[in-house]
């Protein structure tokens, strides 16, 4: 288990599974120390795997999407990866009217994205 | 129209007082029945733009008010957020779907309003924005 605010995290092989805290992400303080915590996930020395488990989750403000946005980029851009999943039915349209279901790479389940990661 | 609920009143630039204000919305509508979706789409729709009235707007200028406006009935839900600032040109705002501006972390709020609100307004100078939401739409 993590001792972060925000954000619960877990470990499965190579693999930092993340969950939110927050069911509505949508206070500025704790968005603000939810990219912060993120943001710590990301190894550059060591590109790491993260996947954002969003089950818990049944709003995401602008802001937190930003989020993921900024960890997404910077896993990139150190070789890493970001997968989403059990993204819920509402903030899935959000992703959808955005597009940024073409910049995320999103799993239905857990264990999809986790196969997905195996390759 | 007739109105069985109305909020009006002028927050102060701080993002806590938006927070706020939404909540308020927010609670509102699902203590009045309304569908789980469509709330959904009001908190999107009014994050936006309240937020953006805050930030862009009244630049986070605490000696700068936001004035909300919010009445509901029956069937429709109202919303009129004016800042104080020097407005925008909606049409100016890029597409925030383009390819070249997928990853950035702005510009999201126009769009989002305009897919859940049922009408989105803003007035000449651009610093008002009125939306419009049906229960039943």
């Amino acid at each position: 288990m993590s001792e972060f605010e925000s954000i619960t995290t877990s470990q499965i092989d190579d693999i930092t599974i993340v969950s939110f805290n927050d069911h509505k992400v949508m206070d500025p303080a704790r968005i603000q120390i939810l990219g912060e915590e993120l943001l710590s996930l990301v190894d550059p020395k060591d590109p790491s795997k993260i996947l954002i488990n969003l089950d818990n989750v049944r709003f995401l403000s602008s802001a937190a999407i930003n989020k993921l946005i900024v960890i997404d980029k910077r896993l990139k851009s150190v070789g890493g990866s970001l997968k989403l999943c059990a993204v819920s039915s509402q903030v899935s349209e959000v992703f959808a009217i955005t597009h940024l279901d073409s910049v995320f790479e999103i799993c239905n389940s857990q264990r999809d994205a986790l196969e997905s990661f195996a390759g | 129209m007739q109105w069985a609920w109305t909020y009006d009143e002028k927050i102060a630039s701080r993002v806590q007082a938006g927070v706020d204000v939404i909540r308020t919305l927010i609670e509102h509508l699902e203590s009045s029945g309304w569908p789980p979706k469509h709330v959904f789409g009001v908190h999107m729709s009014m994050e936006e733009a309240v937020m953006n009235a805050i930030k862009h707007g009244n630049q986070r200028d605490e000696s700068k008010q936001v004035h909300v406006i919010m009445k509901t009935n029956e069937e429709s839900l109202y919303i009129k957020v004016t800042d104080q600032g020097d407005g925008f040109r909606p049409a100016d705002v890029p597409d925030c779907t383009a390819d070249e501006n997928l990853e950035k972390t702005s510009g999201r709020g126009l769009l989002l309003m305009k897919n859940y609100m049922d009408s989105v307004q803003y007035n000449e100078k651009g610093n008002s924005v009125e939306m419009i939401k049906t229960k039943s739409n």
